[in-house]
This record gives structure tokens, C-alpha cells and sequence, in this order.
């Protein structure tokens, strides 16, 4: 009897212990932010639509066309006075920049934000498990994470990755990146670096589809501490509940919408197509499919299920062909509280705010970031998140959804919620100084009527700049 | 520097004393073993037939309990299996084969040199040097646009070689392995120098028509150990996605980053990368473990970022005259030792068998405590790998490595030949390393491979493959054609 009772005590001891080191492994792969710091370049480089418009002005090769659709976009961008640009705008570098210049906008990047972020969650560099960089287009050897472990002495055994060339969606595939690894191993601590580097991408042609981009992009950045240590969970921000990459380049026509390439002239650039939007919309509505089952509650789900198969029967009685653009039909808001949508451009936030049928005041962070920062590329999310802090509407339990776009053509969006109520006070916010004055009553951009000129203007051989623009070429 | 322990294996009875002693702890527990079962025999015999009879009658054996008995130990076994971690399997590889048009011999590099640079004999002469010194042999490729006079760096021209490079090596894989485009889960592309928007990923994505829902990652600027990188990356993916395959391209392409000017440090690297890409296949499907080559043991890396002179190592500037290049400093090797002391350190413990590490622990603790004067045991790596791939970096690497390491010339021959058929193709280069090992039919299941690759910042990766198969001589891949020549004999300096 004894032995019998031997046999079985044995596996089922095992088996507790195997049930008890699973249910452990289960706990502490939750993602979750501990802080994160916007970057704010220094006043000096604040670039106004006066300035800008001077810049492109500067490029010889333009024609009248190039020039009104030029100031037409710069005006109507919803980019306000007071975004960033590189210093090599100002000191006229801009058309031959160095090496030196890449690098030392990246330095003065990291160096501001981390040492920001990392004195004020009181964590040392050494304790940084895992390194994501992701800054599109900055390409010297040694890549920028070696730069950042070299300056701040960090450990060796850390876990650096070095994504480059994914435009605009950029972070949120590096969360995905710490998110898989924070599944495996514990006790981790990640530091996230985004930002873009705008110094070697000036393009000084003159085909219009490239000049776009040195209108609409500005300096920006962020860094993002997150882990998945228990001890920390106290002061954690935010927490991950779900992500989804939505990747379209095997369609051939979203694919070829934004293309790094070389003009007639050999020169390089960022080709924007006139597809963009359209390409934009496919890989959102995909994305959105896979995501709404995710974050939205039952009964909206089958609501809207219910809306789709009315509609079709409707459809199918009365043959009605008018391909009129429908509304979604779903209320994201029941799922979702905050938007922080990527600020690409005016253009994207009003579709976006359009396809999910959102009202002004949901749009307003996305609006207010593009107004003051203009767009950063895949830092810009960071920027819209830091307003909604600033402005004390985030409290416990929010959900806040993060929508962002990429070159190829991808969609990423992820779900975050709010694990404490964040009163935008702890000392970081890229707002703080300013957040009072927004909304502010007027957002038109104040040189509509000083430019307004160009747009009578018809015959381009006998176009002559103006007296008063000269100064600026 | 490490030392060499003074040369006792030649007296032979130390050498089986040592034979023994390694065989005794390796197998201790099994050795336990067979005391305890001589007792246990010796127990039942003198027990007699009868008491063992009656002493199987006394366990009443019911149906139920049987029945629970064995439920409880099958219900164990499967959560015992079902709870070990996911095995990353290496289904197959395939490497980047250039066409002989892009062929660079010396006489060809010298004549282009002398042409590119006829304002600089000095420069020419430094290169000539180099190249005679390099290791490489007359059949490794250059990218096309490279074959100009001057060369013709264009982003078109780099994008051509991107996608003769992977898409070459991708579309064997397809052939190699029967897989579809369409069950890729997981895609990771590193190049170092050349990141175009939209990525590399996204035109790999495009071409082939890939899944919406890929997870897909660019890595860039992370030097030649990138590939182990990359390896890792998608070990770390695999093991929280089930059930999904994973393409990793490693390559580096050339054609953006051919120096142009005239600083000498930064015409090496000219003469020692050539063009060559890799694909591999990896899968965490037990499906899969039929016909996988390998399986992944072990990555483990190492940045020595955090030390100022191993950062400034392999930099990116301008020369006086503003073109960008690369320089090597002359410091590579010493802070390429210290890195793979460092990496060592931490994989030794992972993959030692117990025999060396009780040994150097004992030393260790010895010289601590006893005598600091005992010699330093270096644990004898050639116990814990059979095959070693080292990154083809230069033929100063590979010496450095061999002569750390305590390695024959056989274990560094597969390195130094892909350094000779193929050069410096950075990333991809253990692939070769890798592919010739099997051509010379020298794998065999169970063996173990050690690749070793270093990067810029400054860093040292290593991965451990466990070989799953025996490989049988490949009919089709890199070295098909000229494996029979292998090994040659590469003089110290070829006269040119």
C-alpha cells in the first residue's frame, strides 16, 4: 500500500509544481511604460511659415507651378509658427550636409531626452536590458545604438536592435519588438529611441512630389522607458493590451506610394504619389478588421454586425448602385476613449477623424501636436499622448489607441490603457510651458492672405518674385 | 593575452589520464547508476523466487487504480513534454551565388585602382599591398555598378544589386525548402549600409507578394555580426508565436558605400568586401524536425560600446575632402580579443562539458586561494564544437581567433576558404562558412557548430547550432562547382 501511495504522491507533486511554474510564467509578461520623454529642440531652431516659404524659395530650380503648389501645401498643412527644424537649415548647410551635421542632430537629440528621462525615473543606464532605435533614415556606421551605449557606458550584455527605413510607424514596430521579448524573459527594462533624422534629407530639385516632404517634415523625438518588472508596476504610465501590424506592400500601387528615389536629375528624394491616401485608407480599413475584435466590446461588435447585414438586404432590395462613401457604422468610442493619431498632415488626421466618425474634441491632441511640432514622423504619436496628459484628460482605466502609418505600405496600431490617473506633472511634458494656450481660437495660418497672391498668378514665363520675397533667395 | 599551458600532452599517460577523467564526470550520473542496479540485483537474488512471488501478490492491483495510475503517468509525461521550450530549428539556408560577369580578379581591382586613382600612386601602391596580403583569391564578385570607371553609386544601381542579392537567394530558398511565400510569419532583412525607404523588408514583401499580417523588421548599421542578430531576433519571436516560420536575409550591399577618395585607412574596406547575401529558414514547427538541418542551441552577444576605444573601432567619417568612408583602426585585433574573451566568458558555462568547467573552476579557485602562480586553465573548446565559423573578416581575424582559441588549421580551413572563393561578404559570410562545412561532408548529426561573428560599436556574437541530420554532400549551392579544389594553400603574400 505504501508503495502505491509513493507512485502516485511522485507525479502528482510534479504536477503541481509544473502548474504552479506556469501560472508564474504567465504573470510578468505584461508591457508597460514607466515614462517617456518628448523631445523639444531649443527656440533658436523654431521655423515660422514665414521662414519656411523663404526656404523653399531658396531652391533655384523652381518654376511658378512648383511655387504655388508649394506655398499651397505649406499653408494649408495645419502646421503652425513655432515647429523645429535642423540647425543646417539655418546655417545654410542644408544643400552639401556633412556627416558631422546627421550626427550631431542625432547627439543633441539623445542626449537632451535621455539623460532627461533616465534622472528623472531614477533608473541607471546599466540596468537597460534591451535598446530599440528606430530612426528612419540616419545611416552612419557605428548606427546610432552603439552611439547611445558608448556615451552612456551600458552594459554588455544588452539586447540592441537597429531598425531603420520603416517610416513613420516606426515605433510602434519597436514596441512590438520589446513586447515579444518581454514574453520570454523577466525582470526586463527596455529603452525605446525614435526620432527621424531630417539633416541629410533635404532634396534640392525641383520635382514637386519630393519638395512635399521638406515642407511637411520637422525635428522631433522621443524616448520611452517601459518593463515588465513587477517591482515597477507601481509606477507604471500605461499598460499594453494589444498590437496589430497591418503590411500591404504586396499590393504593388500601395507599395510604390512613398519611394526613396533619385530624380530626373539624379537628385535624391522622398517621391510622395497622389495614391497615398487611397493606399492609406486600404491598410487602415485591414488593420482596422483585425483590431476591432480585439478592443471593442461584444455588443457593439454584434451591433455592428447586425447594422452590415441590415444594410446588405437593404442593398439588395432596393439595387441601389451609389457608391457613396459610408461612414463605418461602428462607434470605436466604446471601446476607445483617447485617439492619438499620427500626424502625417492635415489631410490624414480629417480622414481618419472622417472613417472613424469622431467628433472635434476627440481630434484636437492630433490637431494641436501638428500645429506645434508639425509632423515628426514616427515620434509624432508621443507628442499627441504627452498632450492628452498635459491636459489631464487621461485617468485610470482609458484606453488610448494609437494609429500610425508607414512607407511600403504599412498600418500599425496598438491599444494602451491607462493605469494611473496622470495628472501631466511629473515634470517631463513637452507641454508644460505652453499647454494653457491651446486650443488657441484661430488656427488658420496667419500668411493665408500674404501668399494668398500666388494663387492669381497664371503666366509662369513672366512670374517675378515680389520685392519682398527677395530678400529671401 | 592568454598563455599556452606548457606542452604535458606529449607525455601519453597524461593524456589518458585526462581521456578518463574528462569521460568519468561527463557520465557520472549514468555511472551512479550502475552501483545502484548491481545492489538491487544482489537484493532480488537473495530474496529467492517465492518471497518475490508473494511480494507481487501483496500490491493489489485493481482495475481503477490501474487505470489512474496510468492516466497520471501519461497525463505527467505529456505536460512534461508540452512544457519544454520551443526548439528553434535551421529548416535550410541558401547563399547568394554571383554570376562570373561580376567577377573582381586582382588584376582587374589593380587596373580599375590605377585608373579611379591616377592622381594617387601612393594609394594605388597601398592597395596593391593589401590585396596581396589579403587572403582573397581571383573569383570573388563585385556588384555591377562597381565595375565602372568611376563607379556609379546611384540609388537605382544600389537598388539593383539589393535585388539581385535577395532575391536570388530567396527564390532558391523557395526552391530549396517547397516553401510558400504565403506561409512566411516572421521576416528580419539586415543590411548594414543601405536602408532605403521603403525598406528592404517592404521590397522583399512586395516582390514575393507576402502576407498583410507579417511581422516584419529592417535591421541596419549593426556591422557584420548583424545576421546573429537577426538570428536572435527571430528566436525571440519564435518563441512567442507558435507554429511559424521565420526568413532572415543577411547581405551587404556594396555599390552606396565604394570609397572614393583617397584616405588609406578607408580604402581597406574596399579591398576586402565583395557581394554575397544569405537566406535562412527557421521554424519552431514540430513538423519541421524531420528534415531540419540544425537546431539552435544557444545566441549569445556581447557590445563593447561602453569602452570609448572599441566604440571608435570601425567608424564612419569624412576624409578631408568630404567623401564618406569607413576607417578601421589599428587597434581591430586587440579589441577584437577582448570582445571574444568577454563573449567566451559567458557562453563557456552554456556549453562546456563538465569535465572543462570542474577543471577551471578547480584552477580557478586554486590560484585564488592556494598559489596565484598556477597557470590559467583554458578550457579546450574543441570538446564543446566540432565545426567552427568564423566570421571571414580578414585573414588577421581568423589568425587571432586560431591562435586564441588553440584551433587546428582544419577547424579555421572552412573560414579561411570562403575568405579566399568569396572575401569579406560581412554578414552573410558565416553562411558560406557553414555551406562549405557540408560540402566537404564533414557534418554529421549530433555535431555542434560555433559561429563567431563581430560587428562596429563594438560587438561579438555567437551563435551554437546543433546539427539535426546527417547532411549529405549538397547537390546544388555555393560551392558545387569548386569544392574539389578546396582546400588550396593561400601563400602569405601573393606577388602581384
Amino acid at each position: 500500500m505504501g508503495v502505491l501511495i509513493y507512485l502516485y504522491l511522485v507525479p502528482t507533486l510534479y504536477l503541481l509544481f509544473k502548474i504552479w511554474k506556469w501560472v508564474d510564467e504567465k504573470r510578468d509578461k505584461e508591457c508597460y511604460i514607466i515614462d517617456y520623454q518628448g523631445y523639444k529642440p531649443t527656440d533658436d531652431r523654431m521655423v515660422s511659415t514665414e521662414m519656411s516659404g523663404g526656404m523653399v524659395a531658396r531652391n533655384k530650380n523652381l518654376g511658378l507651378n512648383e511655387y504655388k503648389f508649394l506655398l499651397k501645401a505649406i499653408v494649408s498643412s495645419g502646421i503652425g509658427e513655432q515647429t523645429y527644424a535642423p540647425r543646417v537649415m539655418f546655417s545654410g548647410g542644408y544643400e552639401n550636409p556633412t556627416l558631422q551635421d546627421e550626427i550631431s542632430e542625432m547627439d543633441e537629440f539623445f542626449q537632451d531626452t535621455i539623460e532627461k528621462l533616465l534622472s528623472r525615473s531614477g533608473i541607471s543606464p546599466a540596468e537597460i536590458d534591451i535598446l530599440v532605435v528606430n530612426i528612419s533614415m540616419f545611416s552612419a556606421i557605428p548606427s546610432l545604438s552603439a552611439r547611445i551605449i558608448n556615451h552612456y557606458k551600458m552594459r554588455e550584455d544588452i539586447k540592441v536592435f537597429n531598425l531603420t527605413a520603416m517610416g513613420c510607424s516606426a515605433s510602434v514596430i519597436s514596441v512590438d519588438v520589446v513586447q515579444n521579448i518581454f514574453k520570454t524573459y523577466k525582470n526586463k527594462i527596455a529603452l525605446i529611441v525614435t526620432s527621424e533624422s531630417l539633416s541629410p534629407n533635404w532634396y534640392t530639385g525641383n520635382d514637386k512630389s519630393m519638395i512635399l516632404t521638406n515642407c511637411l517634415f520637422r525635428s522631433g523625438g522621443c524616448v520611452i522607458l517601459l518593463s515588465n518588472k513587477r517591482s515597477l508596476k507601481h509606477r507604471a504610465m500605461f499598460k499594453l493590451k494589444c498590437l496589430v501590424r497591418t503590411h500591404h506592400g504586396s499590393r504593388d500601387d500601395s507599395f510604390e506610394c512613398c519611394v526613396q528615389r533619385e530624380d530626373d536629375q539624379g537628385r535624391l528624394g522622398i517621391h510622395l504619389d497622389k495614391n497615398l491616401p487611397k493606399a492609406a485608407t486600404r491598410a487602415f480599413i485591414d488593420n482596422l478588421r483585425v483590431i476591432s475584435p480585439k478592443i471593442l466590446p461584444i455588443r457593439e461588435l454584434l451591433r455592428f454586425a447586425l447594422i452590415l447585414f441590415v444594410r446588405k438586404i437593404i442593398n439588395n432590395f432596393q439595387k441601389r448602385s451609389d457608391k457613396s462613401k459610408a461612414k463605418a457604422g461602428i462607434n470605436f468610442r466604446t471601446g476607445v476613449e483617447h485617439f492619438c493619431i499620427h500626424t502625417g498632415g492635415k489631410a490624414v488626421i480629417d480622414g481618419i477623424g472622417f472613417s472613424l466618425d469622431l467628433s472635434e474634441a476627440d481630434l484636437e491632441p492630433a490637431r494641436m501636436t501638428l500645429h506645434r511640432f508639425g509632423n515628426t514622423s514616427a515620434s509624432s504619436l508621443w507628442y499627441v499622448l504627452a498632450y492628452m496628459e498635459a491636459k489631464k484628460r487621461l485617468k485610470k482605466g482609458d484606453r488610448v489607441f494609437m494609429i500610425s502609418f508607414g512607407a511600403g505600405f504599412k498600418c500599425n496600431s496598438c491599444l494602451w490603457e491607462v493605469v494611473r490617473d496622470l495628472d501631466g506633472n511629473n515634470g517631463g511634458n513637452v507641454w508644460k510651458d505652453f499647454i494653457d494656450s491651446y486650443p488657441p481660437e484661430n488656427l488658420a495660418n496667419p500668411f493665408m492672405e500674404k501668399y494668398g497672391w500666388i494663387q492669381n498668378e497664371d503666366d509662369p514665363t513672366s512670374f517675378k518674385l515680389p520685392d519682398e520675397y527677395k530678400h529671401f533667395v | 593575452m592568454p598563455q599556452v599551458l606548457p606542452d604535458f600532452s606529449n607525455s601519453v599517460k597524461l593524456k589518458y589520464v585526462k581521456l578518463g577523467y574528462r569521460y568519468l564526470v561527463n557520465h557520472i550520473l549514468c555511472l551512479l547508476l550502475i552501483p545502484i542496479m548491481v545492489a538491487i540485483l544482489v537484493e532480488l537474488l537473495r530474496l529467492g523466487p517465492d518471497e518475490i512471488l508473494s511480494l507481487w501478490n501483496s500490491l493489489h492491483f485493481d482495475l481503477v487504480q490501474i487505470l489512474c495510475s496510468s492516466f497520471v503517468i501519461i497525463f505527467v509525461s505529456t505536460v512534461y513534454f508540452m512544457s519544454k521550450p520551443r526548439t528553434i530549428y535551421l529548416v535550410d539556408y541558401t547563399c547568394y551565388k554571383p554570376p562570373v560577369t561580376c567577377r573582381v580578379p586582382f588584376s582587374t581591382f589593380m587596373e580599375h585602382s590605377r585608373l579611379n586613382l591616377k592622381n594617387n600612386p601612393k594609394s594605388v601602391e597601398f592597395q596593391m599591398r593589401i590585396l596581396e596580403r589579403s587572403g582573397l583569391g581571383e573569383e570573388t564578385c563585385l556588384p555591377p555598378a562597381c565595375h565602372y570607371i568611376p563607379p556609379t553609386p546611384t540609388m537605382e544601381a544600389s537598388r539593383g544589386e539589393a535585388e539581385l542579392v535577395i532575391f536570388s537567394a530567396m527564390d532558391s530558398l523557395f526552391n530549396k525548402t517547397g516553401l510558400k511565400p504565403k506561409d512566411i510569419d516572421i521576416l528580419i532583412v539586415n543590411c548594414s549600409l543601405f536602408s532605403p525607404t521603403p525598406s528592404l523588408s517592404a521590397m522583399v514583401i512586395n516582390k514575393y507578394k507576402l502576407r498583410s499580417n507579417i511581422k516584419s523588421f529592417n535591421l541596419s548599421g549593426m556591422g557584420c555580426s548583424a545576421g546573429l542578430i537577426s538570428i536572435d531576433l527571430a528566436r525571440d519571436i519564435l518563441q512567442v508565436h507558435p507554429n511559424s516560420n521565420a526568413v532572415v536575409v543577411s547581405t551587404e550591399i556594396i555599390t552606396p558605400n565604394y570609397y572614393q577618395g583617397n584616405e588609406r585607412a578607408m580604402l581597406l574596406p574596399n579591398c576586402l568586401f565583395r557581394m554575397g547575401g544569405a537566406a535562412i529558414l527557421l521554424s519552431n514547427r514540430r513538423s519541421e524536425s524531420w528534415r531540419a538541418k540544425y537546431r539552435l542551441v544557444h545566441v549569445v552577444r556581447t557590445h563593447k560600446g561602453a569602452d570609448d576605444k572599441a566604440f571608435r573601432c570601425v567608424f564612419e567619417e569624412e576624409d578631408k575632402e568630404g567623401k564618406v568612408g569607413i576607417s578601421l583602426s589599428k587597434d581591430l585585433m586587440s579589441i577584437a580579443g577582448e570582445a571574444l574573451k568577454s563573449n567566451i566568458t559567458t557562453i563557456g558555462p552554456l556549453v562546456l562539458p563538465a569535465s572543462e568547467q570542474l577543471l577551471f573552476l578547480v584552477t580557478l579557485i586554486g590560484r585564488k586561494i592556494f598559489n596565484p602562480k598556477w597557470k590559467p586553465y583554458i578550457p579546450d573548446f574543441k570538446e564543446a564544437f566540432e565545426h567552427f565559423c568564423i566570421h571571414a573578416g580578414g585573414r588577421a581575424v581568423i589568425d587571432e581567433l586560431q591562435k586564441n582559441l588553440q584551433l587546428s588549421a582544419e577547424h579555421v580551413e572552412a573560414s579561411r576558404m570562403t575568405l579566399h572563393r568569396y572575401g569579406n561578404t560581412s554578414s552573410s559570410s558565416l553562411w558560406y562558412e557553414l555551406s562549405y562545412i557540408e560540402a566537404k561532408g564533414r557534418m554529421k548529426k549530433g555535431d555542434r557548430v560555433w559561429q563567431i561573428a563581430f560587428g562596429s560599436g563594438f560587438k561579438c556574437n555567437s551563435a551554437v547550432w546543433k546539427c539535426n541530420k546527417s547532411i549529405k554532400t549538397p547537390t546544388d549551392g555555393p560551392w558545387i562547382d569548386c569544392i574539389d579544389r578546396y582546400p588550396v594553400h593561400i601563400p602569405e603574400i601573393v606577388k602581384l
